[in-house]
């Protein structure tokens, strides 16, 4: 045991280098600063926002409109005399993106059934989303403006209907159905939530793994390259500790990059998520206790089994990246020895991003479900959609599959194997 | 009392290639015993077969007669195996690497202290066994190995070149310590390119080429059977002609 010790040590220390740590800093950073940006911009997105509003009409309806305008987040300046360039300059004096003209004659037209209309100018300095937003809320006002003017007028030539049953008489209610639980809830704020909640795994899994095996299967090639294998296994200790300590060593740093990851993805959502183009994020009471009434939330021991699926998923592709790295004569054979195995972990990553996969043939299915690796990818929405046997049943597979793979890179190291298969990249000397 | 290496009929292939074919030899107690041969003779594969790491095709051989391949777990607390070309951990010390190697023989505090005061001594790094071993050169990381291979006091030292690389006067210190050792209890197998090593280190040694040894005895017999001046006529004599 103690000797184990001094390997996992060992193994660490050669495995925590510079080398490794800054890249996933300097991530983990970009992922903090790009996260705080997209927070902030959103933020001031989400401030009242300057219009400026030349009213020519001066009238009620006009009054209502600016007042309608004022409630959707828009702080607005009012002018009522000059044209179209005088309210621009004026607009880009006060750095306001928006401008809006109320003709005259406007309230008299609504009420002769002639539609009427506003001019609206946006200023735009850039083309990202962050610059279409304000003519974006504008838009919504209005929808508002429209809805409570056509209502009025509706009201005003027959005040015995309400106005709603007339512009809308028909309505959908949205119910959302998973397994037999059923809330009333539109989809699209659903499948918004979920991603919210999970997108990050998948990335987070599939860089863990590429990372963590092929740490390990160029410790496993450097070792044979600068001979420190050979050493080690002349030496008295059992090879089943060397095999041990490397894949626990490399384990624990996944288990580090992971958490690293993890940190700066959850930073990086939650500056996105956080401001008003969420998309359609569920963070109102009504939702929230819809999306629980489906079940769509993880519990603790939910937690544990996502943990132990993507833990045992990292683990298996350790154990594969052992016996790669055993083939590879030197640290630069290694990067492509893992070849086969990053290809293993790609086609399910990718399926399961783009595709549903409930809904592939029987043979596709199966072949899904033979590669190891697409478990821990689905287990996060089948934990989601209460699919719990079938996320057991990718933990026992895992595990199988981890213990088989041990079992064989054990043998290989316990043989003179290790040292005699290889597949060399360099070109036979004749 | 067994002798310290016994070789008996030893085969080793890898795939279609025969690298050793049906050697013997014996190596005594206290005896430091040299392999000598072209490249390609077979050489590091009979010490890797000896030293546990691979296994052999045919034949046997033994180590104060414990099995090679049976007792191999029992081998490896007896001897110390220094591969040719062999690095240590990059991002270790060269103390470090010595703390490391020092556990994997002894989990007593005092005897890996005891382990590591040898090999400080040994090697004559000094202050620079505190630098991680990748800022060595070729021969400081050589010395550091050879303090390693043999500070753990084994019964049999197996050494594949071990002053390839070393300046005359470094060479000259490490043949001195291997010597001292050998007169203290240490038997060594070793092998090397250079015959004035072999003629001074060595007490016998076997003329080894394509996979069989050609002739076993100490370099005066040697020199005396193929009327040669010095060693290198002998070895000369023996490749060439076959
Ligand atoms: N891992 C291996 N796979 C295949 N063939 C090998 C391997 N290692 C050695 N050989 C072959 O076995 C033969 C003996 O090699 P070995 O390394 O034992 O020679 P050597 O006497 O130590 O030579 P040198 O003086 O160059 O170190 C050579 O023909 C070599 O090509
Ligand atoms: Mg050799």
């Amino acid at each position: 045991m103690k000797k184990f010790l001094t390997l996992l040590k060992k193994e660490i220390q050669e495995l925590l280098t510079p080398q490794m740590l800054v890249p996933l800093l300097v991530i983990v950073v970009v992922f903090v600063f790009v996260g705080k940006i997209i927070g902030k911009e959103t933020s001031k997105a989400k401030a009242p926002q300057a219009i400026e509003i030349l009213d020519l009409d001066k009238s009620a309806t006009s009054q209502q409109v600016i007042s309608i305008i004022e409630k959707t987040n828009f702080l607005p300046n009012v002018s009522h005399s000059g044209g179209a360039e005088e309210v621009i300059a004026k607009a880009k004096e006060k750095n306001a993106k928006v401008a809006l003209i109320i003709p005259s004659g406007f309230e008299a037209g609504i009420k002769n059934f002639q539609p009427q209309k506003m001019e609206v100018y946006t200023i735009m300095k850039n083309f990202s989303v962050m610059a279409s937003v304000n003519s974006q809320i504008l838009k919504a006002a209005l929808g508002a403006i429209n809805d409570g003017l056509s209502n009025q007028l509706l009201a005003n030539s027959n005040p015995k209907i309400d106005p709603i049953a007339i512009k809308q008489p028909v309505l959908a209610d949205d119910f959302v159905v998973i397994g037999e639980k059923q809330a009333n809830i539109s989809p699209t704020l659903v499948s918004g939530f979920i991603t919210s909640q999970t997108t990050f795994i998948p990335i987070i899994l599939f860089l863990v793994i590429v990372l963590a095996s092929q740490l390990i299967a160029t410790s496993i090639a450097t070792e044979k390259e600068n001979k420190t294998l050979e050493t080690l296994l002349s030496s008295p200790i059992s090879r089943k500790a060397v095999v041990a300590s490397k894949l626990m060593a490399a384990g624990l740093v996944a288990l580090l990059t992971a958490g690293v990851y993890l940190f700066g993805m959850r930073y990086y959502m939650s500056g996105i998520t956080g401001g008003a183009i969420g998309g359609a994020a569920a963070t109102d009471e009504a939702s929230k206790a819809a999306i629980a009434q489906l079940g769509l939330t993880l519990s603790t021991p939910d937690y544990l089994m996502l943990g132990l699926s993507l833990f045992l998923g990292i683990l298996a592709a350790l154990a594969i990246a052992i016996i790669l790295g055993s083939f590879a004569e030197d640290s630069k054979a290694a990067q492509g020895v893992v070849a086969p195995l990053m290809v293993l972990v790609l086609i399910p990553y990718i399926l399961t991003m783009f595709l549903d996969v409930s809904s592939f043939s029987s043979g596709m299915k199966i072949l899904i479900w033979l590669i190891p690796f697409s478990h821990p990818f689905m287990a996060a929405p089948n934990l989601l959609l209460g699919q719990t046997s079938s996320v057991w049943y990718g933990i026992l597979y895992l595990a199988f599959f981890f213990v088989v793979f041990v079992f064989i890179a054990a043998k290989i190291f316990a043989s003179d194997k290790i040292f005699t298969m290889k597949i060399s990249f360099k070109k036979k000397r004749p | 009392m067994p002798n310290a290496v016994e070789v008996k009929n030893l085969s080793k292939a890898y795939g279609n290639i025969k690298a050793v074919d049906d050697i013997s030899f014996d190596v005594a107690e206290n005896e430091i015993f040299a392999l000598i041969g072209p490249n390609g003779a077979g050489k590091s594969t009979t010490l890797r077969i000896l030293a546990t790491v691979l296994t052999l095709s045919d034949g046997g051989a033994s180590i104060y007669g414990l099995d090679v391949r049976k007792q191999a777990d029992k081998v490896r607390q007896i001897i110390s195996y220094l591969p040719e070309e062999a690095g240590a951990y990059k991002n270790l010390s060269g103390i470090s690497y010595l703390r490391f190697m020092a556990a994997l023989f002894s989990d007593e505090k005092n005897k890996q202290k005891e382990y590591i005061d040898m090999a400080v001594l040994i090697c004559g790094l000094g202050n620079r066994l505190k630098d991680k071993v990748k800022t060595y050169s070729k021969g400081m990381t050589r010395k550091l190995l050879l303090a390693r291979t043999v500070m753990t006091r084994p019964r049999l030292a197996i050494l594949d070149e071990p002053t390839s690389g070393l300046d005359v006067i470094n060479a000259l210190e490490i043949r001195k310590i291997v010597r001292d050792l050998s007169l203290q209890g240490m038997a060594v197998l070793l092998s090397s390119h250079n015959m004035l090593e072999i003629e001074f280190l060595s007490h016998r040694l076997a003329i080894i080429d394509k996979g069989k040894i050609h002739d076993i005895g100490t370099a005066g017999q040697l020199k005396e059977e193929y009327s040669a001046s010095n060693l290198e006529e002998v070895f000369m004599k023996l490749t060439i002609n076959k």
